[in-house]
């Protein structure tokens, strides 16, 4: 990755974090503000329901108290005097009176309990409801009264009616109901609903809200059972659906009766929508927040990184060429500032170098041809020394024995033609060498090249007049074919056969190895003679040196130039007396292929 | 001053003589307005709603035969009968000139036409001035049963009906109105009423504020109203108990357990408390399908309550059998007598509830359509869905027989015979009504109002 998109990324990832720090910590704190709002409206319509539920308990009980104290109840209560109660005079008594003061329930209860009218159950004369008449507070109550249809809550209040000896309740109220939950007037986003506790267990259709029956019950039903159990407020959450806008969180209130026994469970439902939504809203603009910030971040930070960047990309560039060789490159100072220092830092540098270079060329001019020299003098003086001994040798012999001139002439012109030969030989290895020619690459098949190097030298390798070397193929199949000179690549594996024999005298083994590697083609040649030396592995590519008695040391170092000429590596390894292995590996160099040829050397 | 006291005296009681013979001397005219419940949409009498119309058919039609309070058979439209081949066929003689109000004269054949209508089962045939009528078996109750409101004597012609009664009808609002006027030529003498004026579909609430508003001179009263009503200082007319509230089951007994738990059913309901209480005494309680008026034994069927042997059959029953009590959901007392029945089923162990829907058992009232016993059970077994009831005999223990063995089938639990009530103006003057409730409307005139 380069520098400027790091420093892209940086500074883009810095504004998102950022952004979304400061949009979590404004999430937290509305959560947080929400939750503290949510208590304080629970608590606050908890109060108002406590304060609506005293209301109409008063409301009942005032109602109750006038009933108590109108012409009706005193007529019922003379009428106690006889030994059987006229039901029938009654029977319709609790129904008007109840639909005149507004109340769901009304009864007349005599002293024992025996309901002489009912309101809510007219059917109910002189049957008992002897639970009433032991209610002593003046205040209300919570009651689960008994109908034809099922039984109700409702929020009931009695009065004790005394005409002379006689004793009369009137026990009255009214239900529980959705139009009890209408009148409490929850505040927005509030809502209420009521459980009425009439079976064990809970029944969904025992919940009611403000609109009467609730048709999804089931959500609300662990927070019931566990009120059930308990008999204490309790709080949950409450997910109505899977989406969390309509969650609510929901404060359950018991709600006990005379014998502290649970008749209903008040629910208290504070929505969760606009906490949602307002989250909602802090992250949408949390993320455009981002978006722009990054955008802006990528625009200043290219903006930036391009300033800083593009003195150093310059420098790259120019450090890039000089790897090359372009020695002469030089950057633009364009600032005064670190960037500007070390630029001209890398212009003095450059010409340093283009100096130390030039002296060091020079210096190396003069020590190859120092070295040059020195070969050139040793080669050519060891066959020179027998030129002029078998000259001398025939100046003598002519001057000394003329008689057997003629065969000293014949033994010793043989001689000379010989070492004429031999320095025929060196002087066209030395032309050789520096007539290299630079490769001319084509779509090569390593293997086929290695296997004809083998077939070209199997006669040599087993002649008679040396130890025989066993030539082993360890080939890979699929090898993919490569762009090199098949021709210098033939005489590199040729000087390396030629190295390899001359390094088993006693014969051996020697072995070609292909694989490759990805794009590169790897070739070993391994021969089982003498060994080599550390220091000899590291001298061995170095021109003219040689560890054999007549070699050049032009053999390797015409391979390593070949290799090198190819885009490749060669190395050794070798251990003393465990033979010696090379490694050659060579690049695909398709894009060195004519344009004819890249197709097929791609498929 | 002795003697001048005595002539003024005679002159003084003499004008009072006078005058009040003027205020109780029948007049004609005047229209008389009435309510009813009943809203039917057809006046023919063979209609399936026309039980609760009867009071309107007096006034429009006539029947062959009538009753009279005990009864027993007494001529209308046709002046004698006679049976024959033991009362298996019988020949009527009709009355002479006797039209309907279009003037065409009645005649044996739209009698026939008529009576088949009504009976498709029975074999109606003319004579020269009688109608003959012949049964598969011998009919000795034929004449009475003539006079029930199915046999009204009705001409059908081009979708309208008319009859020989005394009254025309002059405005027909099906369900909401009927205007009668008299007939000057009726054959039982014209009418006092110029004309009637019949409000219906009013429930009884609805009467009573147009009699408290003095639109309606006779209107209904409910049963369980009327000791009120009368409270009230309102002419209230009372009929005898003359329709029964009973407990029907939709099939006989399945099971010696089902038997018993009726047995308890019965014996747990407090016939009288739901009498006194409920219905205000607006009947009376009962042991059997027949008022004790009508038969005369009905005090030995028991109407009191035993909850301890109804404990004792529910008790040998292993598992009751869950029952649903339909009621008519609209009727506010029928909803008050069933809670009440629920509840004394409940004292005896079993388990009964109120339903509007498919019900087990059914709270019914039904009104009795005649005033001869016989028929009258044939008729109430029939309404109630009974099996027909068989009766060997005329006597009164054949009655007995076939009632009581009515009842032991316990398909049906007789709980009250109640009354019908009305409240009747008193301007209204010769108000009367025959013992089976039906208005005589064509014997009463009005009195002028007083200023």
């Amino acid at each position: 990755m380069s520098l400027r998109r790091k420093l892209l990324f940086t500074l883009a990832l810095t504004a998102f974090l950022s952004v979304a720090a400061v949009a979590w910590i404004i999430s937290a704190l509305v959560r947080r503000s929400f939750e503290h709002n949510n208590e304080e409206r629970t608590v606050a319509l908890v109060e108002q329901f406590r304060r609506d539920f005293a209301r109409q308990g008063e409301d009942v009980a005032r109602r109750i108290g006038t009933i108590a104290s109108g012409d009706a109840s005193t007529r019922m209560a003379l009428s106690l005097s006889h030994a059987s109660p006229d039901y029938g005079a009654f029977l319709n008594e609790a129904r008007a009176i109840a639909e005149n003061q507004q109340l769901d329930f009304l009864e007349f209860v005599d002293g024992q309990g025996t309901i002489l009218s009912s309101a809510q159950w007219p059917a109910k004369f002189g049957y008992k409801d002897t639970q009433a008449i032991r209610a002593t507070s003046k205040d209300a109550f919570l009651k689960r009264e008994e109908l034809p249809d099922g039984a109700a809550l409702g929020v009931f209040a009695i009065r004790q009616v005394n005409v002379g000896d006689r004793l009369l309740f009137v026990l009255g109220g009214r239900r529980l109901d959705r139009d009890f939950l209408l009148r409490l007037e929850p505040p927005p986003g509030m809502r209420t609903m009521l459980y009425q506790n009439l079976e064990s267990g809970f029944s969904p259709t025992l919940l009611i809200n403000s609109s009467g029956l609730m048709q999804h019950a089931d959500p609300v039903a662990p927070l019931i059972r566990q009120v059930q159990q308990r008999t204490r407020e309790i709080t949950a959450l409450v997910h109505w659906s899977s989406n969390t806008a309509d969650d609510e969180s929901v404060d359950a209130i018991p709600l006990t009766g005379l014998d502290h026994e649970l008749l209903g469970i008040l629910l208290v439902g504070d929505s969760r929508r606009p906490y949602v939504e307002s989250r909602r809203q802090i992250r949408t603009a949390a993320l455009l927040g981002s978006a722009v910030g990054v955008a802006l971040a990528i625009l200043l930070s290219g903006w930036a990184a391009t300033r800083v960047t593009r003195p150093v990309e310059q420098l790259a560039q120019a450090a890039r060429q000089v790897a090359k060789g372009d020695w002469n490159t030089q950057v633009t100072v364009t600032s005064a500032d670190e960037l500007g220092d070390l630029a001209e830092s890398f212009n003095r540098m450059t010409t340093e170098l283009l100096q130390q270079k030039e002296q060091l060329v020079q210096s190396e001019r003069v020590a190859a041809w120092r070295e040059l020299a020195r070969r050139l003098a040793h080669e050519l003086k060891n066959p020179l020394f027998p030129l002029q001994l078998t000259v001398e040798n025939l100046l003598r012999a002519r001057q000394q024995s003329p008689e057997q001139f003629e065969e000293i002439f014949r033994e010793s012109s043989s001689t000379l033609l010989a070492e004429i030969a031999n320095l025929k030989t060196i002087i066209s290895r030395f032309s050789e060498f520096s007539r290299m020619p630079q490769p001319q690459f084509q779509r090569v098949q390593l293997n086929e090249v290695l296997e004809s190097v083998s077939r070209l030298f199997q006669a040599q390798l087993r002649t008679p007049d040396r130890a025989a070397i066993e030539c082993r193929l360890e080939l890979a199949e699929g090898m993919p074919p490569i762009a090199a000179d098949p021709e210098l690549l033939h005489r590199a594996f040729s000087n390396l056969v030629l190295n390899a024999m001359d390094a088993m005298p006693q014969g051996g083994t020697l072995t070609f190895r292909t694989r490759h590697e990805g794009e590169w083609a790897v070739l070993e040649v391994a021969d089982t003679g003498t060994g080599l030396t550390p220091e000899e592995c590291e001298r061995l590519f170095t021109p003219y040196y040689t560890n054999k008695a007549h070699g050049t040391g032009l053999g390797l170092a015409i391979v390593q130039s070949i290799i090198s000429d190819h885009g490749g590596r060669i190395s050794v390894r070798s251990e003393a007396g465990s033979g010696a292995t090379f490694v050659i590996e060579l690049p695909g160099n398709t894009d060195k292929l004519p344009a004819d040829q890249v197709a097929a050397a791609t498929s | 001053m002795k003697h001048r006291g005595f002539p003024l005296l005679v002159t003084v009681s003499l004008v009072l003589a006078v005058v009040a013979g003027a205020a109780t001397r029948p007049h004609y005219g005047g229209t008389l307005h009435v309510g009813l419940r009943t809203a039917p949409t057809s006046l023919d009498p063979n209609r399936a709603e026309s039980v609760a119309s009867e009071n309107l058919f007096h006034l429009i039609f006539d029947t062959l035969v009538t009753l009279d309070d005990q009864g027993r058979p007494l001529p209308a439209l046709a002046t004698a009968w006679q049976a024959e081949s033991g009362s298996q066929r019988w020949q009527f003689s009709l009355r002479r000139e006797i039209t309907f109000p279009d003037g065409t004269p009645l005649t044996p054949e739209v009698v026939v036409t008529s009576l088949r209508a009504a009976n498709p089962t029975w074999k109606v045939f003319a004579t020269n001035d009688a109608v003959v009528i012949e049964r598969d078996s011998p009919e000795p109750d034929l004449p009475p049963e003539l006079a029930l409101p199915r046999n009204n004597i009705v001409k059908r012609e081009g979708g309208k009906i008319a009859g020989t009664g005394p009254f025309v009808i002059t405005q027909w609002d099906p369900g909401r109105k009927l205007v009668l006027a008299a007939r000057d030529d009726y054959w039982g003498g014209r009418p006092f009423l110029d004309a009637i004026e019949v409000e219906l579909g009013k429930n009884f609430r609805e009467q009573m504020v147009s009699f408290d508003l003095g639109k309606a001179q006779v209107i209904e009263v409910a049963p369980e109203q009327a000791r009120r009503v009368a409270t009230g200082g309102e002419r209230i007319e009372t009929s005898p108990p003359i329709e029964l509230l009973a407990l029907v089951f939709n099939h006989d007994p399945q099971s010696v357990a089902d038997s018993k738990q009726r047995d308890a059913l019965s014996l747990s309901i407090d016939r009288r408390l739901l009498n006194s209480v409920v219905m205000q005494d607006g009947g009376e309680p009962a042991g059997n399908l027949l008022p004790n008026w009508m038969t005369g034994y009905g005090f030995l069927f028991p109407v009191d309550p035993n909850l301890t042997r109804a404990q004792q059959e529910r008790a040998e029953v292993p598992e009751t059998t869950a029952w649903n009590l339909g009621f008519d959901a609209n009727d506010p007392i029928e909803r008050v007598l069933a809670e009440r029945i629920v509840l004394n089923a409940r004292d005896a162990g079993l388990r009964l509830q109120l339903a509007t829907g498919p019900s087990d058992v059914r709270l019914v009232r039904v009104p009795l359509t005649s005033l001869d016993a016989q028929i009258a059970l044939t008729e109430l077994t029939a309404s109630l869905g009974l099996p027909q009831v068989k009766i060997k005999g005329n006597s009164v223990d054949d009655l007995y027989t076939a009632e009581s063995a009515l009842l032991k089938s316990q398909r049906v639990i007789p709980l009250l015979h109640l009354r019908t009530a009305g409240a009747v103006s008193k301007t209204v003057r010769n108000w009367s009504r025959a013992r089976d409730g039906a208005w005589r409307l064509p014997d009463v005139w009005l009195a002028a109002e007083r200023p």
